[in-house]
């Protein structure tokens, strides 16, 4: 009777942990499947707002074979590959380095990082204004400081001088996602347990053994979740080139998302705009993938030969 | 109202087959004389109707002058207004979820064909033609420039609205400098004619080259070199000066074999690009309204430039330090040596979806008149109506005379479904040229590949492509 008892009360259970969880998951099937899926049937489509008689008939992969012959979309691919290695590559070291100096040198704490997240505390788009502010080519503060300096001809202007467009849109992500980088990697600085430490200035480590040989591995986890996200967010990037740039000129800075964006809302070419967009998604979910790989493969590289617990053995 | 009107032309059926010719004028003139807005509107007092457009000046006049027509109707009108690409993708998304927010809108004349082609549209001809609605005393034919009326409002030979503006570019030039003596001493014993506003392009390059002063911050000209439409329509000027186009048809709604690789399209894309060198270093990093500041600024000498931006620059005492100073004359004379203008406007159209076409077709037909057209027009329209360029107020304006030679001139643009995807092609191969990425000749070649194939047959390379 008991048994029978906990069985039903297990049963309940089981019943009502899904009946609460049931509401998240409509809810993240709407707002997340749905959309997804429906994007998906677009990129077999070829429906466009604007060209009469393209009303979403079917068109099976025509659209993935267009994009496999379109150079533009390969241009701005690649394009965002060098962007995104460029701009988090310098973030990371930028950012590690900021990190220990705040982490080993640093007492006032809270003021410096208050100080560091302005940045990340404005919306792409008011960066985006910002800079094209200070770079404006007639009275932009910045310009007038790098003519000043020299660094800058008096016939040259940052966002119109095609070779120094690109270095520009990376310093500025650069400078605006740092502080991110910082902060994370502080804050897994600070929660590394003190013992390995301690051990490893025992057995008589220098202060470089000590990085590469125990700060590095403990803070692994984290390096590459900040590595994965701002690869991920620096892969989308819109907001801030579009409105300095808008893409130019010429193709310069034409990023996949600008590219996707100009195909489906200024072409109106909704079924080949689906399956650009679907790269994007796809590109972002092998790096995931890589990443999470990455960091399973190291930890498993790293447990395997670790000896069995004494408290079992003995 | 569908039973009225077809009452009423059966009426006039039976007029037309019994009456004669006599009669039925002497009628027509007794509906004329018995036809007001007040009784026409009666039907459809309590509506409320919404439309949405750029939000500039035009528009901003137009939300003014409302209240008389809501006074004298009892019909209420909503203005949205966005700026000019979100105004476009609002109207776009709105009809295509057919859900009839709009009971009119207001958008470039580029568009037409997309709309058109799609079936989102209403001809407005079935309102013109119903006299419970049509104002005799309004003859569109006969008051409006009749080209730019069909360029900006028909499609296909059928009329689907009225020009909201009907917009021009010409030249803008600084008249106070070329009447300083020093300017023309120097200027002649350099070039070996004497100091003028610019009559053809070559003087207009000229006088771009002597006045840019990068000491002291002031430069000839100022190309609008962004990728962003604005290149695209500062460089049809000269493309149409020197005797090019895009392609080869006698109407926007038309598509024709493509020649925008044409050796006269080249040249005049070279030449486009030499005048880089008289601008200020930014100029890749400018559209309209950039140019227009430096204007108002007094830091460059002349540009080919909107006449709707030219209020601002000219009269505005508030916004520029130009007033008085500034001359303007169409856009110079290429080796075509043929005047040139632009047919270019926003246009008033009704959706299908609309709940209130009858409603929204009077209100659009009250803003067409004299009165509304020459208050908008004083505001910072551009109105379609030559009457409205005659008016003395209009002709004291310093740039009326600039811009009604110019409308005279204009050239067609395409208005095909395809025709904003023609732009984007264009923009982005003449930003890769002035960026220095390729040659005139790469750009315009890929432009008119791309233009091929996206239109298919109906547009054959006249200039083949290697």
């Amino acid at each position: 009777m008991r048994a029978g008892g906990a069985r039903l009360g297990a049963f309940v259970d089981r019943q009502l942990s899904v009946l609460f969880v049931a509401p998240a998951f409509v809810v993240l099937l709407i707002i997340l499947v749905g959309p997804f899926g429906y994007m998906m049937w677009t990129a077999f489509t070829d429906l466009s707002f604007a060209l009469p008689g393209h009303d979403g008939n079917f068109v099976g992969f025509a659209n993935f074979r267009r994009l496999m012959h379109d150079s533009f979309f390969w241009d701005s691919f690649f394009l965002t590959l060098r962007f995104v290695v460029a701009a988090v590559s310098i973030e990371f070291l930028l950012g590690f380095a900021v990190a220990l100096l705040i982490y080993h040198q640093v007492t006032r704490r809270r003021l410096v990082l208050t100080a560091l997240l302005v940045p990340m505390m404005l919306a792409p788009v008011a960066v985006g204004l910002i800079w094209k502010l200070l770079l404006q080519g007639d009275f932009g503060m910045l310009t007038y400081y790098l003519r000043a300096a020299g660094l800058l001809g008096t016939d040259q202007a940052v966002l119109s001088d095609a070779p120094l467009v690109f270095p520009a849109i990376i310093a500025i992500d650069v400078w605006e996602w740092t502080p991110f980088v910082v902060l994370v990697l502080l804050a897994g600085l600070m929660s590394l347990p003190r013992e390995p430490f301690e051990a490893a200035v025992m057995d008589g480590a220098n202060r470089y053994q000590v990085f590469r040989d125990v700060t590095l591995p403990l803070l692994r986890p984290i390096v590459a979740l900040v590595v994965l996200l701002r690869s991920i967010d620096a892969f989308k990037e819109f907001d801030k080139v579009f409105i300095l740039t808008g893409g130019g000129p010429g193709t310069t800075t034409e990023l996949l998302s600008i590219y996707t964006y100009r195909m489906n809302f200024k072409d109106w070419d909704l079924g080949y705009g689906a399956a650009c967009a679907f790269m994007v998604y796809l590109v972002v979910l092998i790096l995931c993938a890589v990443f999470h790989k990455a960091v399973f493969w190291q930890e498993g590289r790293v447990s395997a030969p670790a000896p069995e617990p004494v408290a079992v053995t003995a | 109202m569908r039973k009225h009107q077809t009452s009423t032309q059966v009426r006039y059926r039976r007029w037309g087959t019994a009456g004669g010719l006599a009669l039925a004028m002497t009628l027509g003139a007794s509906q004329a004389g018995a036809w007001n807005l007040e009784d026409a509107a009666a039907p459809y007092r309590g509506a409320t109707i919404r439309t949405i457009g750029e939000s500039l000046p035009p528009l901003e006049a137009l939300a003014k002058l409302k209240g008389k027509f809501e006074k004298m109707t009892g019909i209420t009108v909503e203005v949205e207004m966005y700026e000019h690409s979100e105004a476009v993708n609002k109207v776009m998304l709105d009809l295509n979820s057919r859900r009839g927010r709009y009971d009119f809108i207001i958008q470039p004349h580029r568009e037409l064909g997309r709309f058109v082609e799609n079936g989102h549209l209403v001809s407005i001809k079935k309102f013109m033609d119903d006299p419970k609605l049509r104002d005799p005393s309004f003859q569109p034919e006969k008051v409006l420039y009749p080209r730019l009326w069909k360029e900006i409002s028909w499609y296909k030979g059928k009329m689907y609205g009225f020009p909201f503006t009907a917009l021009n570019m010409f030249t803008w030039y600084r008249k106070d400098l070329l009447a300083n003596p020093v300017e023309k001493a120097g200027f002649r014993a350099r070039y070996g004619y004497d100091l003028g506003p610019p009559q053809t392009l070559d003087q207009y390059r000229d006088l771009a080259e002597w006045f840019t002063r990068p000491g002291k911050g002031f430069y000839g000209t100022a190309i609008q070199g962004k990728r962003h439409e604005a290149l695209w329509y500062e460089w049809l000027n000269f493309l149409y000066a020197y005797g090019g186009d895009m392609m080869k048809t006698a109407s926007g709604s038309e598509c024709g074999p493509i020649i925008v690789n044409s050796p006269e399209a080249i040249a005049a894309t070279e030449y486009y690009k030499g005048l880089m060198k008289f601008s200020p270093p930014d100029t890749l990093n400018y559209f309209w309204d950039d140019v227009m500041a430096l204007m108002q600024q007094g830091k460059v000498f002349e540009l080919i430039m909107w006449d709707d931006a030219t209020y601002a620059v000219a009269v505005d005492r508030n916004v520029s330090k130009v007033v008085g100073k500034m001359g303007f004359a169409p856009t110079p004379l290429g080796p075509a040596k043929k005047r040139v203008g632009q047919v270019e406007g926003w246009t008033y159209l009704i959706p299908k979806y609309s709940r209130n076409q009858e409603a929204a077709f009077l209100f659009i037909q009250w803003m067409m008149a004299f009165d509304q057209q020459l208050e908008q027009h004083l505001n910072g329209g551009a109105s379609a109506r030559p009457d409205v360029y005659a008016d003395s107020r209009v002709q004291a304006l310093p740039y009326s005379k600039a811009a009604m030679e110019s409308n005279e001139a204009a050239i067609a643009k395409p208005t095909i479904p395809a025709s904003p995807q023609l732009t984007d092609i264009l923009v982005r191969e003449l930003s890769s040229y002035l960026a220095g990425s390729k040659s005139a000749k790469a750009a315009l070649d890929t432009a008119a590949v791309e233009m091929h194939d996206l239109l298919g047959d109906c547009a054959p390379l006249e200039y083949p492509v290697p």
